[in-house]
C-alpha cells in the first residue's frame, strides 16, 4: 500500500503532518513521540522579530474543542533558522516553515531569510492567525491582500509554497483562488475559528487576549466543508486539518479532497497520534484493496 | 536511538479511594513512569475516549514507588474532569502521560541548613515524595501545612512520625488558627528555625505562594515554588501554560516544561494564572 503523496512539489512518504503551533520546533515533542511517523512537520509560526506572545490565560477547553490565544510566541526568524532548524533537520523529516508577517515587505524579507536555509522543504504562509492584532488574519480575509502577500513570498522563495487559509470569511473559494493566482503551490486549511469563553464567577472573558482560536473536534465539520469546497475550486493540492483525532477523521478529509492532513490539537492530547492515524489509514486501504492513497483523494466528490 | 523520556501508558488503577469530602487518591500501575519520576513532577491523565472533555488533566505525583512500579496522585474534585475521575474504580485502566515537568530531586537542593516545606490544600501531595527523599538523606525537615478546616487536611501519616509537621486551619479546628503563612511567619520571627538559612519549597494556591515569597524575602531564605497553570499539552509544545518572567526579563516561561518548580525570584507570581 503506497501512502506517499505530493503537495505542490513536495513529496511526502506519508500524508500526516504536524500542524503549526502544536509541535513547537520538535525539541519537546521528541521526548514524547516519534517524529518519523510524520510525512512532514510544520514549525511554530515564525516572525522576523521575536515575539513574547499574549498574556495568560492562553488556553480554554470548550465542548470537544480548545480555544487558544498564544499570539505567535516565537524566538524570531534568526534564531529559528540559525538554531532550531539545523537541530530539527537531523530527523530527516521534511520541514515546513510557517511564517507570519504584518506587511508584504516583511513577508518578502522573511521568505528571503528562509530561502537561505538548506533545511526548509516548503514555506507555509500564515495569512490566518486570529491572535495577533496587526497583519495575521487581515491578509487572509481579503482576496486582494492574500494575492499580494502570496506574490511577495513567491518572488523571494522558489520552493514549494503553501498558503494557510482562515475559515473566518464568507467565501473561502475566492481567497483560495487569489492565493493560487499569487503563486501558491498548495493550500493549508483550516486555521482556527475566532471564538471566546466567559467565566461566570469573575464575569470576565477567560482568555487574557479576550478572543482566541477554536480548534479540535468541534471544528471538524466546518473544516471538512472548507476542504470539500476549496479542493474542487482550485487545481492545487490541499492540506486538510481541523479536529483530526483518528484515522477515520483523516480519511474523511482525504475523501473531501485533501492530499495530506495535519494534526494539531490531537497532538496535544496524544503524542502518538501520528502513528495511530498513519497505521489506521493503511489498514483501511489494505482492507479495501486500495493500492495508493491517490485513489481516494477527493473520492467523496469525484 | 529512542529519545523518549515521556511515556503514554495504559495504567491500571490499583486502588482508588475517597479520602473525605471532595478529596480522592489513587494508586496507578505505571512502572515506566515510576522508574524515572522525580518529586514534584506530574502526569497528564486522559479522562476517557470521548472528545468531551477533550484535554487531559494534570496531577502531581503524590507517590513514586519504583520498587512496586506504582505512582500515586491525590486530587480535589473541582469540576467535570475531576468528578469523572472520582467515579473510576480499581481495576480499570487509564491513559497516563508522564513523567512531566522539571521536578525537583533532593540532589538539586541545598539541604545543609535544613529544608522547610510549606503546603496549602492539595499542595501537600507533591511535597510528600520530596519529604521522603529528604528524610532518607537525614535532612532537618519541617513541614508547614494549612487548609481551610480540619476536614480538608490530608493525612500526613508517616511524615508526622518522622519530622515536625506544623498544622494550620483557617477555622482553627486543628493546630494554629489562621493561614499557614501566619504560622510560618510567627515561627520564623520567634527564631524557631534556628540561625541557618533553610531552603523553602512551597506548593499551594497562588495567593499563598505570594505570601510565602514575601516572608522568605524578609527572612532572606531561598525559595522554590511549584506552580499550576491552565495546560493544554503538558509536554511543552503548545506554549499555553505560561508565567511571566521576573527581574525585568521579557517574555514567559512554560509551567509544564520550564517548571512547574521555579526559583521564586525568576517568576512574576502576581500575574500567574491557575
Ligand atoms: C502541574 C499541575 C499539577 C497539578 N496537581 C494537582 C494535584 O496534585 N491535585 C489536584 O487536585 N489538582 C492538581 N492540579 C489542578 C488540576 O489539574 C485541576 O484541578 C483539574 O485539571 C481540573 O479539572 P476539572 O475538569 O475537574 O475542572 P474544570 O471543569 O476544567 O475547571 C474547574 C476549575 O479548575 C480550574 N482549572 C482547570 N484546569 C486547571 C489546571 N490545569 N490547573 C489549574 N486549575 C485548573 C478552572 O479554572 C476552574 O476554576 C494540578 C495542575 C497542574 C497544572
Ligand atoms: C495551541 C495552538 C497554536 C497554534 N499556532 C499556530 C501557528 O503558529 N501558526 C499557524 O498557522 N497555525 C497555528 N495553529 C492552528 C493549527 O495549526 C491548526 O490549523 C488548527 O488548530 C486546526 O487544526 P486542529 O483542530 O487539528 O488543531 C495553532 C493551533 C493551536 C491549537
Ligand atoms: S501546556 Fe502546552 S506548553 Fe505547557
Amino acid at each position: 500500500m503506497n501512502l506517499s503523496t505530493h503537495i505542490g512539489g513536495l513529496a511526502l512518504e506519508n500524508p500526516v503532518i504536524a500542524a503549526s503551533g502544536t509541535f513547537g520546533y520538535g525539541e519537546e515533542y521528541i521526548k514524547a513521540g516519534d517524529v518519523s511517523w510524520f510525512g512532514a512537520v510544520s514549525i511554530k509560526g515564525t516572525t522576523i522579530a521575536p515575539r513574547a506572545g499574549n498574556p495568560p490565560p492562553r488556553t480554554c477547553e470548550t465542548p470537544s474543542g480548545l480555544l487558544n490565544s498564544i499570539g505567535l510566541e516565537n524566538p524570531g526568524a534568526r534564531v529559528v533558522i540559525g538554531q532550531k532548524l539545523p537541530w530539527l533537520a537531523r530527523f530527516s523529516v521534511p520541514i515546513i516553515a510557517n511564517i507570519s508577517a504584518v506587511s508584504c515587505e516583511e513577508f518578502s524579507e522573511l521568505a528571503g531569510m528562509f530561502a537561505k536555509s538548506p533545511h526548509v522543504s516548503a514555506l507555509e504562509v500564515n495569512v490566518s492567525c486570529p491572535n495577533v492584532k496587526a497583519g495575521g488574519i487581515a491578509f487572509g480575509t481579503s482576496a486582494d491582500m492574500c494575492y499580494e502577500a502570496t506574490r511577495a513570498v513567491r518572488k523571494a522563495w522558489k520552493g514549494p509554497l503553501i498558503v494557510k487559509l482562515t475559515p473566518n470569511v464568507a467565501d473561502m473559494r475566492a481567497i483560495a483562488k487569489a492565493a493560487v493566482e499569487g503563486g501558491a503551490d498548495a493550500l493549508s486549511l483550516i486555521n482556527t475559528l475566532v471564538g471566546m469563553a466567559i467565566d461566570i464567577h469573575s464575569m470576565r472573558p477567560v482568555l487574557g487576549n479576550i478572543t482566541g482560536g477554536l480548534s479540535g473536534p468541534a471544528i471538524k465539520p466546518v473544516a471538512l466543508r472548507c476542504v470539500w469546497e476549496v479542493s474542487q475550486a482550485v487545481s492545487v493540492p490541499v492540506i486538510g486539518m481541523g479536529g483530526i483525532c483518528s484515522a477515520t477523521d483523516a480519511l474523511e478529509f482525504i475523501m473531501a479532497g485533501a492530499s495530506a492532513v495535519a494534526i494539531g490539537t490531537g497532538l496535544l492530547i496524544d503524542p502518538e497520534l501520528p502513528r495511530k492515524v498513519t497505521q489506521g489509514i493503511k489498514e483501511y486501504c489494505e482492507s479495501r484493496g486500495i493500492e495508493s492513497l491517490q485513489e481516494i483523494v477527493g473520492a467523496a466528490w469525484r | 536511538m529512542d529519545l523518549r523520556q515521556i511515556h503514554d501508558v495504559d495504567a491500571r488503577i490499583v486502588r482508588l479511594s475517597n479520602i473525605r469530602g471532595n478529596l480522592y487518591s489513587m494508586c496507578l500501575e505505571a512502572p515506566e513512569i515510576a522508574r524515572t519520576a522525580k518529586p514534584m513532577q506530574f502526569v497528564n491523565i486522559a479522562l476517557g475516549d470521548s472528545t468531551d472533555p477533550l484535554l487531559r488533566r494534570p496531577f502531581s505525583l503524590s507517590g513514586i514507588h519504583p520498587d512496586r512500579g506504582t505512582i500515586g496522585i491525590t486530587w480535589a474534585v473541582v469540576g467535570r474532569g475531576t468528578q469523572i475521575m472520582a467515579g473510576w474504580q480499581a481495576g480499570r485502566s487509564v491513559r497516563v502521560l508522564g513523567p512531566l515537568g522539571n521536578g525537583l530531586g533532593i540532589d538539586r537542593l541545598c539541604i545543609d541548613h535544613g529544608l522547610v516545606l510549606v503546603a496549602g490544600g492539595t499542595g501537600i501531595a507533591p511535597l510528600t515524595p520530596l519529604a521522603s527523599q529528604a528524610l532518607e538523606k537525614e535532612a532537618e525537615l519541617q513541614v508547614f501545612y494549612g487548609a481551610r478546616s480540619a476536614s480538608e487536611l490530608l493525612d500526613t501519616g508517616d511524615l508526622g512520625a518522622a519530622c515536625m509537621v506544623h498544622l494550620a486551619t483557617e477555622d482553627g479546628s486543628v493546630g494554629f488558627g489562621g493561614l499557614v503563612t501566619g504560622l510560618l511567619e510567627a515561627r520564623l520571627s520567634a527564631g524557631a528555625l534556628g540561625n541557618g538559612r533553610p531552603t523553602v519549597v512551597s506548593c499551594g494556591p497562588k495567593p499563598m505562594l505570594n505570601h510565602v515569597k514575601q516572608i522568605c524575602n524578609r527572612h532572606g531564605l531561598p525559595l522554590l515554588v511549584s506552580l499550576e497553570a491552565r495546560m493544554a499539552c503538558g509536554y511543552g509544545v503548545c506554549q499555553g501554560c505560561v508565567v511571566p518572567r521576573a527581574g525585568g526579563k521579557q517574555g514567559y516561561y512554560r509551567v509544564c516544561t520550564d517548571g512547574p518548580v521555579f526559583r521564586a525570584e525568576d517568576i512574576e507570581l502576581g500575574e500567574c494564572t491557575g
